[in-house]
């Protein structure tokens, strides 16, 4: 078991897959606008990872290694389709918020590089412990740089429509820039050397 | 014809697809070190998209439209993608070396690239015509191509600057991108 | 043995012609089940619309992709989907016309533009400008028109004001014409 753990607790930091591996940077940065926005994105790169690193740690015993990308991009492209109807028909709103983004799971690096790296070389119960430390460290850089965003680009902050609490000034003259497709680029790479310098994430 | 240069002038500078779209950052972190392989991988780039957005459309219209199957396009297009990529390094190995040496290491990792599939994906739900697809599909390689070659002529420079510890690497080339991404919005006003 | 032999080299392919038929099927299930369902929604988001713009309304009747809406037996407007291009893509507009000249008002279905600066188009501020508006004068300050633009959305505020006044003289040509 505490092999698992180990597998698990090493997403998180060390080999964080936004902070350290720069991994699904694309998501991580195109959703980030909102905390509500990155919870989706998490959920649904949850799913896609959870099921690949499944189907693969399953099947990896008789896949030949010349087919082994082109199984796995299939694998995972099907279950992005199935996330896509599924969002679509439960979840539309979030649907049309992530827009192009949702397919794009699809290519996100982390999902096929996981599955490449981890799931296809190691036993079942660790490659879902993998694919949990890699979602829950995939939330925590995207909650971090979203919260970021959200809190200066709009000056209040809420969360599935609560209201959580409004900043004085900010919420009348909210810094449009930190929404914007510059402000996310901003937000990590000043993150990123924040973590760097406090000693989180080693050089 | 207005429409069509509206189209590639959004697609290259205004929507422009490493910048706004974000989409193509590991190529852009990644090789952007040097200006002529940035220059080769952002050819390559286009090329690819322009043969992608060409098969794709057909395909779209001619198979997934037909059939009413259009929910599975991700799964589709993926394979286009990466079959076309494998034709394209074969034929070009074969025919060409020089230009095989100037960017066939490239295409191989342009499969997982999400501009190409991001570009095909743009069209389709935008409805594009196909040359519309055409042009969206050169407007974007033409951007990711400048962008990748205005961010590696900076890099050859910051390279010798003596930023902090923390801040190399990475860090440094992101908030680079936030400038660059900042006067890309002086372009918004254009059409 | 040759056929052994033959058999392992067509591994690999049927192996991936086996796992694509796989997934494909899957996807079929998956999609017979949710279509359903995702096109049900959109026509309730549609009709939910609708009955904002109208709140008399009782029925409406769809012809050529337009609108007739009824309070009970009388026909009190008229709604139609609108398609602007903007800077990220098309924009979809829900269009109601109070009679054959006047706007009743107008609702973003969808957009792609950029959030924060474009996407101001599908806020009040700006959608609220078009209520009982003369279709003639629908069309920006600068063009001659009664609608103010956003800051910084000049381009997306042009494409939904022109769809809307374009698309409007088509639909009542359309309308008359019956």
């Amino acid at each position: 078991m505490s092999d698992s753990r180990k597998e698990f607790v090493k997403g998180l930091i060390t080999t964080n897959p936004v902070f350290v591996l720069l991994l699904g940077l694309c998501p991580a940065l195109a959703v980030s606008t909102s905390i509500d926005n990155a919870l989706g994105m998490t959920l649904a790169t949850f799913i896609v990872l959870l099921g690949a690193n499944i189907i693969i740690a399953a099947i990896r015993g008789f896949v030949p290694s010349i087919t082994r990308i082109p199984i796995f991009i299939v694998i995972i492209a099907t279950l992005v389709t199935v996330v896509n109807l599924l969002f679509n028909a439960f979840l539309p709103d979030l649907h049309r918020t992530l827009g192009i983004y949702l397919p794009l799971v699809v290519v996100n690096c982390m999902i096929l590089g996981r599955a490449e790296a981890f799931a296809s070389k190691n036993p079942m119960i660790r490659s879902i412990a993998d694919a949990l430390g890699m979602t829950v460290g995939f939330m925590i850089a995207l909650v971090m740089i979203s919260f970021v965003r959200q809190l200066l680009g709009t000056g209040e902050m809420s969360v599935f429509g609560f209201s959580i609490f409004t900043l004085p000034v900010l919420s009348e003259h909210p810094l449009a820039m930190f929404i914007l497709p510059p402000g996310g680029f901003l937000v990590l790479g000043l993150l990123l050397a924040l973590l760097r310098w406090r000693g989180v994430l080693k050089i | 014809m207005s429409e069509l240069i509206v189209i590639l002038l959004s697609m290259a500078l205004i929507n422009n697809i490493i910048l706004v779209r974000y989409l193509g950052l590991c190529p852009f972190l990644g090789v952007s070190r040097e200006l002529k392989p940035s220059f080769s991988m952002g050819m390559a780039v286009t090329f690819v998209m322009l043969v992608a957005s060409l098969a794709t459309w057909v395909i779209n219209h001619y198979v997934l439209i037909r059939f009413n199957i259009e929910y599975m396009y991700i799964i589709v297009f993926i394979l286009v993608i990466a079959s076309l990529v494998q034709v394209i390094e074969l034929f070009i190995k074969k025919t060409n070396f020089a230009l095989y040496s100037a960017f066939g290491i490239y295409l191989p990792l342009i499969t997982t690239n999400c501009a190409v599939l991001g570009v095909t994906i743009i069209n389709m739900m935008e409805n594009y015509t196909l040359l519309a697809s055409l042009v969206s599909a050169l407007g974007s390689g033409l951007g990711f191509t400048l962008v990748m070659a205005v961010m590696a002529g900076i890099r050859e420079k910051l390279d010798l600057a003596d930023a902090p510890k923390s801040m190399r690497g990475a860090p440094v080339a992101l908030i680079t991108a936030t400038l660059l991404g900042l006067a890309f919005f002086g372009f918004s006003g254009i059409v | 043995m040759q056929v052994r032999d033959a058999l392992k080299k067509a591994f690999p392919v049927i192996l991936l012609t086996v796992v694509v038929a796989i997934c494909v099927s899957l996807l079929t299930a998956v999609g017979g089940i949710t279509l359903p369902r995702i096109e049900a929604m959109e026509r309730e988001r549609i009709l939910g619309m609708l009955s904002d713009m109208f709140p008399d309304m009782t029925r409406y009747s769809l012809e050529e992709e337009i609108y007739t809406i009824y309070k009970d037996e009388d026909a009190i407007g008229y709604a139609f989907i609108a398609v602007g291009r903007g800077y990220g893509g098309d924009v979809n507009i829900l269009v109601g016309l109070e009679d054959e000249a006047t706007v009743k008002g107008i609702t973003i279905i969808s957009h792609t533009e950029t959030p924060g600066l474009g996407s101001k188009i599908a806020e009040d501020l700006f959608t609220d400008q078009f209520a009982s508006a003369d279709i003639d004068d629908v069309a920006l300050t600068r063009d001659g028109g009664r609608i103010d633009a956003v800051t910084g959305a000049t381009v997306s505020a042009r494409a939904v004001a022109d769809a809307v006044r374009s698309t409007a003289r088509e639909k009542i040509d359309l309308i008359r014409g019956d």
